[in-house]
């Protein structure tokens, strides 16, 4: 070798940022910052935009809203001024907040772009209805219409949500519970597998709904025929995958099991169950999707109470905007119930070697 | 605290499997005649496939034998039992349950959690690994997870510990960190300990017995016994002579391997 001394380059071999010089291990933040790559400024700067984006947009909104010409003598109200303002009071505590922790700040830079898009599409909709009536009334209200609309029927409508919900989880949660049970059991034990499959094989691919026009005549009350339908539909999901789910538990996790004195039950509730949670989820978010669409189809074709039922009903009288109104009504509540339903999965698959990001 | 429970004996054991996939059955163990006495350290080598785990797993009551019959303390073995602890090579550690609930799964399965809880503890510092209490078992090293199935299968304190190539997977330095670990454990626990290791250096460091056996049918070949003094020195001439007396045993057990595959 020559007698070149060797220079390390400076970008190489970033000094240590306070945390490490200070002999202290860096929190999970600052590690992430540690081990990617340093942001220019222009990028920074860029990213402030960026989380300042949806505050502008939400202000175009409303000036469209209050500025520009109406067609036609349109009547309008605040309505749906204040809900945009409200809105955009969220975003602007998330701003505020984001100045401050670094956290918030990252988490509103990942959602800015759609919360501008949610805004955006607000804009959009109320320019091809209320401004330039591309899209017409009846079939088309405004979106100020379609919130006087939930407003003007929000006792029903809390009303319809919540008999929605009591017939969606009464349905759901028997399902769920029967399906685990023959999931379950044919999963550890061959002999309930010769019975169940037929069934699984014969019920399982049609859709729980065909039975509807049998239910509506045989079941002595509806909404037990809903319940039971609805329940048919989150069987057969939660009946497959906890099965397969057992049936793919490596053997030396039962086989462990009984080396430290694992009885018979310890194997069924503390081995089989955990091991095949990560299965089980699959069916039980794929069994929230077959109930939420059984439930309207229940609510739609027999039973008088719920948001199904309200969507009809409304329909039938030509009220648009407060069928539109319980579009997003029960858009709002499904989603709900399917982030809470995520939640608890986070929860119990904490054990995971998932990135949740 | 085991006193002179742990005392194994296999008689005439013959272990045959049935084969689906060639419509034919395999004899995996023939004949097969031991004695293991309470609290010895003894290790089985011999070539892979040559029944080894099946052997250990008959012992732990996972597979019923053929013909013959094991006993543990005169009772013949049915089923599996506490009493006889097993260790897997692959960590086979319940991935849903943090360090701490896995070690405590024995306890809480025999019913005696509630009254050594702060056995636990003791357990887990034993194996050095505090900071990891509540990690779960996918993001811990190779070695650590060894370590946790060591102290999970001793913590309902077995009389017999059955290890199948419990060191198999893991680096060299961790390995003979674990084989110190493994005295220091039955050191202070007195139990029974049957090892089954393909590292010839493994057997002769850790055990008063070594086993070697032939393959297909698996037969015990010979019988060695070591009274070299713990803790022994890898390079003393004593252990590298009995290391070149096995190997060649092997060797010759590899040839018979060949006569029966024709
Ligand atoms: N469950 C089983 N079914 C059929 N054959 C098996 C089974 N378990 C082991 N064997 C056969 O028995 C022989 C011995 O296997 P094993 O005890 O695992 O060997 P080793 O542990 O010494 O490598 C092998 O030929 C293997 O194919
Ligand atoms: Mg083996």
């Amino acid at each position: 070798m020559s007698g070149k001394t060797v220079s390390i380059p400076a970008e190489a071999t970033p000094a240590p940022k306070g945390a490490l010089s200070q002999g202290r291990t860096p929190t999970p933040w600052e590690l992430r910052q540690l081990e990617s790559a340093p942001k220019s400024k222009s990028r920074a700067s860029a990213d402030r935009v960026i989380c300042g984006l949806p505050i502008v947009m939400a202000a175009l909104v409303i000036a469209q809203y209050k500025l520009a010409p109406n067609v036609g003598n349109a009547i309008t109200t605040d309505t749906y001024t204040y809900f945009i303002l409200f809105m955009a009071f969220l975003v602007s505590v998330k701003f505020i907040m984001s100045c401050f922790s670094k956290t918030s700040y990252e988490k509103l830079l990942a959602k800015a772009p759609l919360y501008t898009a949610g805004f955006l599409l607000f804009a959009l909709y109320d320019y091809a209805t209320l401004k330039s009536g591309i899209l017409p009334l009846p079939y088309f209200p405004w979106p100020d219409r379609i919130l006087n609309g939930i407003y003007e029927d929000r006792a029903l409508l809390l009303d319809c949500i919540k008999n929605s919900l009591i017939l969606l989880f009464s349905g759901y949660f028997a399902g769920v519970f029967a399906g685990l049970l023959t999931g379950l059991a044919s999963g550890l034990s061959s002999r309930v597998r010769y019975w169940v499959m037929p069934l699984i094989q014969i019920l399982g691919p049609i859709p729980s709904t065909t039975w509807l026009p049998i239910i509506l005549i045989v079941a002595s009350s509806l909404f037990g025929g809903s319940v039971f339908l609805i329940a048919l539909g989150v069987w057969y999901p939660v009946t497959m995958t906890s099965m397969l789910g057992v049936l793919n538990i490596p053997k030396a996790n039962f086989e462990a099991a009984r080396t430290l004195g694992a009885g018979k039950t310890r194997l069924v509730f503390k081995v089989a169950l955990p091991a095949t949670m990560p299965h089980i989820f699959q069916g039980l978010t794929q069994g929230m999707s077959v109930a939420c669409t059984a439930l309207m189809v229940a609510e739609m074709m027999g039973v008088e109470s719920g948001l199904g039922w309200y969507i009809n009903w409304q329909r039938g009288w030509a009220e648009f905007a407060k069928m539109y109104g319980a579009v997003i009504v029960i858009c709002v509540t499904f989603s709900i119930v399917n982030f809470l339903l995520s939640l608890v999965k986070r929860r119990v698959l904490r054990w995971q070697e998932v990135n949740w990001n | 605290m085991s006193g002179q429970a742990g005392h194994i004996i296999v008689k005439n054991l013959t272990k045959i499997f049935a084969r689906s996939d060639l419509n034919a059955t395999l004899v995996a163990l023939e004949n097969l005649d031991m004695e293991i006495l309470p609290t010895e350290f003894i290790s089985i080598v011999g070539t892979s496939g040559c029944g080894k785990s099946t052997l250990l797993r008959i012992i732990a009551g996972l597979e019923t034998a053929t013909f013959g019959q094991v006993f543990c303390d005169g009772e013949a073995i049915r089923d599996t039992d506490p009493r006889r602890g097993l260790v897997f090579q692959e960590h086979s550690l319940f991935p849903w349950l943090s360090v701490r609930d896995n070690i405590a799964f024995g306890l809480r399965a025999t019913g005696k959690y509630r009254s050594s809880v702060e056995l636990v503890d003791r357990m887990i510092s034993i194996v050095g690994l505090q900071e990891f209490a509540n990690s779960y078992p996918h993001q811990l090293s190779g070695g650590m997870r060894q370590r946790v199935s060591l102290v999970r299968a001793l913590i309902v304190s077995p009389n017999v510990l059955l290890l199948d190539e419990p060191l198999g997977a893991l680096d060299s330095f961790t390995r003979m960190n674990m084989q110190d670990e493994l005295l220091r454990l039955w050191n202070e626990h007195r139990n029974t300990m049957i090892l089954i290791t393909h590292d010839v250096d493994e057997a002769i460091y850790l055990s008063q017995r070594i086993y070697i056996m032939s393959p297909r049918p698996g037969r015990i070949a010979c019988e060695i016994p070591l009274r070299i003094s713990y803790p022994r020195n890898r390079s003393s001439s004593e252990f590298v002579n009995v290391r070149n007396m096995i190997l060649r045993k092997l060797d010759f057990a590899k040839e018979e391997q060949e006569d029966y595959n024709l």
